[in-house]
């Protein structure tokens, strides 16, 4: 069952002379249960999209199925909570709130929807992120890869439709990397979510079930 | 709007059913009764596919193993005849003439080739059971903190005899260095690296050398697997680790696609995982292991 469907999307900016098509005519499926990575160099589309698949910004053409729901149709504060539900975003700066601790963080999206906490869920979260003994401290006091894995916990947490992460080891060494994207990986396996990464690296992709490539704004 | 008491009444149906303790509150004329009772009917519906699930699973795990059971017996006897009609052959070949002495080759060569199926076969069958179970849950797989040295020699001892004979050699850790531990079922673990291991082999070329390395990072083990031969392309590298996946150079190799697969589903429900370096990175073929620590 497509967990996320994305039919002939296109994005174009500009017009006449200056018409730039950022991303033309992609269609895209992703399974339930699914770990697929989008590779791309930059300028190639792969961020333009992930906004769009993320309901950050409106596609010129075409549409995006999430859980059953044309995103297309959501607008304002619909579109905002269906976010905070259904999608857990990862990106490459981390984006932890750095006022409140690392608990407080992952557990942010589910009191915003005034959801009870899963105790037992949220616990097995965090043991199998690692991250068991750093959950009182601020986030500032972590190195970036402890940063990414909280964030992941975060994502993980509201137990969303899918999960979108956007180069999500951009701002990291190459051996914590590997031990994010491991993370990501087995504990996306575990409790049985769906991620769609983005990211240049090839390598990084190869972490994917399954890998598609985009070039000029197409699928190749 | 409903009123705030109904729909408490209504979160409340919910988070009772989600922890599988609803019962109908009432039982009157009001849509509120009407829904309860439909709710109840819903889960009561909901249980008894889950269970229905349950037995078929059960059906399912009984099926593979009387399958496994029932070719073991077959199996054999193939293997015992063959084995016979070798015997035949040999004791006619000594006095046989031309053409005769031609067709008792060949008969030799056929023999052969049904014992090398039988016993692909037999491998085939043995994985899909251990597949089976371990997909079905029948066999668990318990992680817990064990030394990563012991792993290696016990997967090594496994694959030894098939190296021999074909002059390869293996470079392993000096065993000061594998004091590290990780978190894994050193049984189902070893059958994991053996796989990855009884490839190596296969297509290393004859007197190669396979190298067996540890490294770690903060949150992984991680075991290298690396040998002489042709590597993996980097179009297979996701690829090989689907069932019954083969790579078009290797069609006419022994082996039946089913290992790599086996060896990744073990290596998942210890949340550890496995990936190949493809061969546009490095010459020769590797394989990494991650073992959480």
């Amino acid at each position: 069952m497509s967990i996320l469907i994305a039919e002939h999307l296109k994005k174009y900016y500009g017009e006449g002379e200056t018409l730039v098509k950022a991303l033309d005519d992609v269609s895209i499926e992703v399974e339930r249960g699914e770990f697929m990575s989008i590779i791309g160099t930059s300028g190639s589309g792969k961020s333009t999209l992930l906004h769009m698949l993320g309901g950050l910004d409106n596609p010129t053409e075409g549409r995006v199925v999430i859980d059953d729901k044309d995103i297309s149709t959501l607008k304002g504060d619909a579109l905002c909570i269906f976010r905070r539900r259904k999608i857990g975003f990862i990106f490459q700066s981390f984006n932890l709130v750095p006022s409140i601790s690392v608990y407080e963080n992952i557990v942010l999206p589910i009191q915003l929807d005034g959801k009870k906490v899963d105790k037992e869920y949220i616990d097995n979260v965090i043991e199998t992120l690692g991250i068991s003994k750093k959950l009182k401290v601020l986030p500032s006091k972590l190195s970036g890869g402890q940063q990414q894995r909280v964030a992941i916990a975060r994502a993980l947490a509201s137990k969303p439709a899918i999960i979108l992460a956007d180069e999500p080891t951009g701002n990291l060494d190459t051996k914590t990397s590997q031990d994010v994207l491991g993370l990501l990986k087995t504990s996306g396996k575990k409790f049985n979510q769906t991620i769609v990464m983005i990211t240049h690296n090839d390598e990084i992709a190869q972490m994917a079930d399954r890998t598609i490539h985009i070039e000029d704004g197409h699928i190749v | 709007m409903l009123g705030n008491r109904t729909i408490d009444r209504l979160e409340k149906m919910l988070d009772e059913a989600m922890d599988g303790r609803f019962v109908e509150s009432n039982y009157d004329e009001t849509k509120l009764s009407r829904l309860e009772s439909k709710w109840k009917e819903f889960l009561g519906t909901s249980a008894i596919s889950a269970q229905n699930l349950e037995a078929e699973r059960h059906r399912l795990e009984q099926f593979i193993s009387d399958i496994s059971h029932q070719t073991k017996t077959p199996m054999t006897n193939i293997k015992m005849y063959t084995e016979l009609l070798r015997e035949e052959i040999d004791k006619l070949n000594g006095n046989a003439s031309g053409d005769i002495q031609k067709s008792l080759n060949r008969l030799k060569k056929y023999a052969d080739e049904i014992n090398r199926q039988d016993q692909r076969l037999e491998f085939l069958v043995d994985s899909l059971t251990k597949l089976s179970r371990l997909e079905s849950g029948t066999l668990e797989v318990k992680a817990q903190r064990s030394p990563v040295g012991e792993l290696l020699e016990a997967a090594i001892a496994a694959v030894k005899q098939k190296a021999k004979m074909r002059n390869i050699s293996f470079v392993i850790p000096d065993p000061s260095e594998s004091m590290t531990e990780a978190v894994f079922d050193m049984k189902w673990t070893t059958e994991a690296l053996v796989n990855v291991l009884d490839n190596a082999v296969k297509y290393s070329p004859e007197g190669g050398k396979i190298e067996v390395y540890i490294s770690e990072t903060d949150m992984y083990v991680q075991i290298h697997v690396t040998d002489e031969g042709n590597g993996i392309t980097e179009e297979d590298a996701t690829r090989i680790f689907g069932r019954f996946f083969r790579t078009e150079e290797v069609q006419q190799e022994e082996g039946v696609g089913i290992g790599l697969y086996l060896t990744r589903e073990i290596l998942s429900k210890e949340d550890g995982y496995i990936k190949v370096v493809p061969n546009n990175k490095r010459k020769g073929g590797e394989f990494i292991i991650y073992l959480r620590k």
